[in-house]
């Protein structure tokens, strides 16, 4: 055993008073990283089920038919007339029709067969288009 | 300079300076006081897509009162990780309705490629069991997805 004392100057203890900084770092960078999960989407109140069948005046309606194939057909009133669009166009055909007459209600009728993102697409077109009055149905054959 | 507080110094043995260092303790012991008191939902994530909008809004309403209704790609529907068959979503969306004090938004979290007759399906029980308030759950939509498509 050497009898001189060993004297270093370097401390043989782990410096523990910025321990609280580095785990206050850490958990703000948890906390910033963190995405939460919101809830997002298209909003829609759908009618009650006593309403009263409310009679609309042809004239008002705009119906947008959802095919299969994800192509809209467009029907204005009881007119015969129809237009096939896709669903970017959605959002000119219903401001036109709101600009003509801000009475218009469009009707979304989709096809059971259409895929569901067709739906939201004209949905989406509608709510752009500032239109306030829609309505959600599935296509009759 | 000149003699303060008239020669007399002020021999204090309280301290004038706030204890800063439990102030990290202090802080901890909130973290993890509301660490412990929140309560997460627990709902299983599904392999669903979700269709892209742009007129999209966030839902202004407490996420307890928020119910959600997964539909994957093959028409299942799944309610609080349970799978439920066509017709048992009435009674589901009405009690769901009555707890949360009418105030209840159901979120629709459809897969894209759904066909539209499941999601017309929900719609109408939503309906019956009175539960008016529907959001759509979508993404939002990016230039970039919209040039893929």
């Amino acid at each position: 055993m050497p009898l001189i004392k060993k004297k270093s100057k370097v401390s043989d203890e782990i410096p523990t008073s910025s321990m609280a900084d580095i785990a206050f770092l850490l958990l703000i960078f948890f906390l910033v990283t963190t995405i939460f999960d919101r809830d997002q989407g298209l909003q829609v109140v759908l009618p009650e089920r006593e309403d009263a069948e409310v009679d609309v005046p042809p004239d008002n309606l705009l119906f947008l038919l959802v095919q299969p194939n994800g192509s809209i057909v467009v029907r204005r009133g009881e007119s015969p007339q129809t237009q096939t669009i896709t669903h970017r166009q959605v959002q000119g055909v219903v401001r036109q029709a709101l600009q003509a007459n801000p009475e218009v209600i469009a009707a979304v009728q989709t096809h059971p067969e259409a895929r569901y993102e067709d739906m939201t697409n004209v949905l989406d077109g509608i709510q752009l288009a500032g239109a306030r009055r829609f309505v959600l149905q599935q296509l009759q054959e | 300079m000149a003699i303060e507080h008239g020669g007399f110094k002020r021999k204090s043995k309280i301290a004038n300076e706030i204890p800063t260092s439990s102030m990290a303790d202090i802080a901890f012991l909130l973290l993890i006081f509301f660490m412990i008191t929140t309560v997460f939902r627990k709902e299983q994530q599904r392999p669903v897509e979700f269709p892209d909008a742009e007129a999209m809004q966030t839902v202004d309403e407490r996420r307890s009162n928020i119910m959600n209704i997964w539909v994957e790609p093959d028409g299942q529907v799944f309610i609080n990780d349970q799978l439920t068959p066509p017709g048992q979503v009435t009674p589901i969306a009405r009690q769901a309705y009555i707890d949360t004090d009418r105030r209840l938004v159901v979120s629709i979290r459809g897969d894209r490629d759904v066909p539209y007759n499941v999601i017309n399906q929900i719609t109408e029980e939503l309906r019956d069991a009175g539960a008016l308030r529907v959001n759509f759950y979508t993404d939002l939509e990016q230039r970039v997805t919209r040039a893929r498509r």
